[in-house]
């Protein structure tokens, strides 16, 4: 069954999402803001109206994107769409995701979040590797299964979709806390307890939003992070290098090329848990580090010297 | 015993000749011609969905009487004398049954639930009813003039009491071309009977809904409710095919183009807070609705229409507090001893309101299509930036309209989404509610980090000084309109309009007027709080707005109070 699939961002991502459609024998437009070429028989395009044919719509831009994207896209739309992002961010200080977003500013319901350990280049190439979509509407898994999935792609879903994008979101934040980690020295038992803790921690802030705590353990959350201190390349962990290394946080973020929002995700995490009442230690006192109101020595003892308890 | 003959057979007026309906007349007119086409339809749909699987159907019959026997045990009562018996008898046979006698056992028992649940629609019921009910509820507020003459007394001090807001234009405009489908916040036992008064004084049709099978135990209640098109709800009945049914019957009533109304918080709102936590069932029956119409190319609009109700004094809101507080709400779904049951209460009720113009707050929020989408003056679903479209186009795969459970269900989840914001920007907070949250607020920040349990058993012992707290109330209520402004929730006329040493004084006065317990008293230039549990009753309507209308001073406490909301 050839499926007409529309792709909204040519970064990275988004060439990889219409690489591996086309690959699978489908139709693909890709849009993009300017011309871009791509490889046969991917078709680009700018003008918004060429996806109305388009059954499935992957939106693969940047969170800080995605509004724009989506009132363009919302003025073509309609109830027949059904629509996937890929985006790893939320929109705004009240920590809301790009779904909530999509469904204010267009009149698509079918929405989906794609994420977990998935990157471009492993997509755009076909080499095994496996991701999580969580959407309520199973003709939405059906057809993202259709269009990337297949021998090299194991496309898990899950209905828990804000649980996917806040673990997607929140886990760019830990790859920054372990990179750095990680360049001041840190033992691997330490990562491992800054990442088990910092997911438990996070995933407590989730599950007031409505998530489910499972959702984090999974390839949204750990399965992500597993990935990203592997070696994937990740910009978050580079960014947690060069942050130990002394850089400043806007420098480094400029220098890395790439948009970076782990922290600015993290401070309004903190300010929602501080409302709640609930404790954030690994993230409050690591964005006290990457502000300069503690040292990465203090960090550590103040952590270390916490009361411990129950797992 | 005279219950259980009113509960299972209520009273209806002999038909001496029949009533042929008009074609200007509102659809429920026509429900009697239909009645059994209806249960038919409804019994045939369960049963087909289960006759195919030998499995399903197996697991349905022993559900059903799994559940029933457990219920008729612990109910030991007439009903249980004359059907445990089937029960336990059919429950040894399901297993050895054939395909043809198992189809046979579950036709019947589908049958019997339908009709059990199937409302019946009167005409000259509905006539005397919109004419006496007014005047009644009028009687009981100035019984000097239900003395003189019941029928002649003024309906106009109901007037005064009740208000209704919102486009009522648009769904008159809208009632004749599509299904309405009312979905109102819950506060009281109360809200259906002035929901009924709402529509009927703007001049709307009349709506079937579900009333619960308690409501039928009283015998002027039950012959109005089984006469006026509600169909009944036993909810102590779990059986899942039974849950089926009363869902089923909602939607084909929606797919026939009867208007309905329903309460998707389920219960009564036992904190006084806007409901959130939507119950699906039923709101999934007007996405169904949708969906098999437009499948079988029936294009028959679903609007579905928010509604708060909102009410200065809350007829059971000593009851409701207690049972929220107490967590017996989650076991006691159905209260049977609250203010509601004492006709003592009622009328000290009525006499009280009677004296607060616009006790009582109907807002008809803007219709939404079954996806969450407004709508135009023509009932077309609209775009955020405006553009009509087409909502058939959420029921299609690849170009056609299928029917798809699961889907619906996601499409409903995000409608009660969609429906919990819509409550929050259309409450109306009232007078009481107002004070009592100012006053709540500064009983957390006079007792910081005490619990809230805590914090209830002071009774008595925080007292405030009435002037800081009229320019609080000042203060709080600027901020409340300034939310107001901004489209996020509304205000009535008097907290507009009043000045915060009147909205104190009357507050006060209104409370202690009716409750049983005293709440505040004014006492030397101070307010005594004696009674915090109805203050957080009152100020918990106030819940999602906390820390918007609070100063940074009042933030702490603000955050504990807009907290309650999320642990719950």
């Amino acid at each position: 069954m050839t499926l007409r699939i529309g792709v909204v961002g040519a970064g990275g991502f988004g060439r990889a999402i219409a690489q591996a459609s086309a690959r699978h024998g489908h139709e693909v437009v890709l849009w993009s803001r300017r011309h871009r070429e791509v490889p046969e028989p991917i078709r680009a395009s700018n003008q918004m109206e060429d996806l109305l044919d388009s059954e499935l719509i992957f939106l693969a831009v940047p969170a800080r994107h995605a509004g724009d994207a989506a009132e363009q896209l919302g003025e073509v739309i309609d109830g027949r769409h059904l629509m996937v992002h890929v985006s790893r961010g939320l929109t705004g200080p009240d920590l809301k995701t790009v779904t909530e977003m999509l469904r204010e500013k267009t009149v698509c319901r079918r929405i989906g979040a794609l994420a977990g350990p998935l990157v471009a280049k492993t997509l755009a190439e076909g080499r095994p590797s496996g991701a999580v979509l969580g959407t309520g509407f199973p003709e939405i898994t059906d057809m993202v299964r259709d269009a990337l999935g297949g021998a090299e792609l194991r496309v898990y879903d899950t209905r828990d979709v804000v649980g996917v994008e806040l673990a997607s979101a929140t886990v760019g934040f830990l790859t920054v806390v372990l990179g750095y980690a990680q360049e001041v020295g840190a033992e691997p038992s330490t990562l491992a307890v800054l990442a088990t803790r910092g997911m438990v921690e996070i995933s407590r802030i989730g599950q007031t939003l409505g998530a489910e705590e499972s959702t984090f353990m999974g390839l949204a959350g750990l399965g992500d992070l597993i990935a990203a201190v592997a070696g994937d390349e990740r910009p978050e962990f580079r960014l947690g290098q060069a942050l130990a290394r002394g850089a400043e946080l806007t420098t480094a973020v400029r220098e890395l090329g790439a948009y970076v929002e782990g922290i600015e995700v993290a401070r309004h995490m903190i300010e929602h848990a501080r409302r709640l009442g609930l404790q954030t230690p690994i993230s409050s006192t690591f964005v006290a580090v990457v502000e300069g109101r503690m040292s990465s020595e203090d960090a550590i003892h103040a952590l270390m010297e916490r009361r411990v308890g129950k797992e | 015993m005279l219950k259980r003959f009113l509960s299972e057979r209520p009273l209806r007026l002999p038909h001496l000749k029949p009533y042929v309906p008009r074609p200007s007349d509102p659809s429920i007119f026509w429900f009697n011609a239909e009645r059994e086409d209806i249960v038919s339809d409804v019994v045939n749909r369960i049963c087909t969905a289960h006759e195919h699987d030998r499995a399903r159907l197996e697991m349905a019959l022993n559900d059903a009487a799994f559940h029933e026997i457990r219920r008729l045990e612990k109910q030991r009562d007439e009903e249980a004398r004359d059907r445990l018996g089937y029960w336990r008898s059919m429950i040894r046979r399901i297993g050895k049954m054939d395909d043809t006698e198992q189809k046979r056992v579950l036709h019947t028992i589908v049958t019997d639930m339908a009709r059990d649940v199937a409302g019946n629609f009167d005409p000259r019921v509905y006539r005397f009813a919109r004419r006496a009910v007014p005047r009644l509820i009028a009687g009981v507020m100035e019984p000097r003039r239900l003395t003189k003459d019941l029928m002649s007394a003024s309906p106009e001090v109901l007037g005064r009491v009740l208000q209704v807001q919102g486009d009522i234009e648009l769904l008159r405009r809208l009632q004749p071309e599509g299904s309405l489908v009312f979905v109102p916040t819950h506060s009281s036992n109360l809200d259906s009977i002035v929901l009924a008064q709402a529509l009927e004084i703007s001049g709307l049709p009349p709506v079937i809904y579900g009333a619960g099978k308690n409501l039928f135990t009283n015998p002027i209640i039950s012959f109005f409710m089984h006469n006026l098109g509600a169909y009944r709800v036993d909810r102590r009945i779990r059986v899942g095919l039974y849950k089926d049914i009363l869902k089923l019957y909602s939607q084909v009533m929606i797919e026939r183009g009867y208007h309905s109304l329903f309460f998707p918080g389920g219960t009564r709102s036992r904190s006084g807070m806007i409901e959130r936590h939507l119950k699906l069932g039923l709101l999934g029956s007007a996405v169904e609705a949708f969906s098999t119409n437009r499948v079988r190319h029936v294009n028959r609009p679903v609007w579905v229409v928010p509604t708060t109700i909102n009410y200065a004094l809350v007829l059971e809101a000593e009851t409701l507090i207690k049972d929220w507080l107490t967590e017996e709400g989650q076991a006691r779904y159905i209260i049977e001893d609250d203010e509601f049951s004492q006709i003592d209460r009622w009328i000290a009720f009525f006499r009280k309101v009677v004296g607060m113009r616009g006790a009582c707050i109907i807002r008809f929020g803007e219709p939404i299509d079954p996806f969450g989408n407004r709508v135009d003056d023509n009932g077309q679903s609209l775009t955020p930036t405006g553009r009509v479209f087409d909502p058939g186009g959420y029921v299609e795969r690849r170009g056609t309209p299928v029917l798809d459970t699961v889907r619906d269900c996601a499409y409903t989840r995000e409608l009660g989404e969609v429906l919990a914001k819509r409550y929050e920007q259309d409450t109306v907070l009232m007078s009481t509610q107002v004070v009592a949250h100012v006053l709540f607020r500064d009983l957390v920040r006079s007792t910081p980090g005490m619990d809230l349990f805590t914090r209830i058993r002071l009774r008595g012992e925080i007292s405030l000084d009435c002037d800081s707290l009229c320019r609080e109330l000042g203060e709080t209520r600027d901020r409340i309109r300034a939310l107001e402004a901004k489209g996020r929730t509304r205000t009535s006329e008097v907290v507009k309009e009043d000045s915060p040493n009147d909205l104190l004084d009357r507050a006060v006065a209104f409370w202690n007027g009716y409750h049983d317990s005293t709440t505040a008293t004014l006492e030397g230039g101070r307010v005594v709080i004696h009674d915090p549990s109805l203050l957080l009753y009152y100020q918990n309507r106030l819940v999602p707005f906390a820390e918007e209308i609070a100063t940074p001073e009042q933030l702490p406490a603000a955050c504990d109070i807009q907290n309650l909301g999320v642990r719950r």
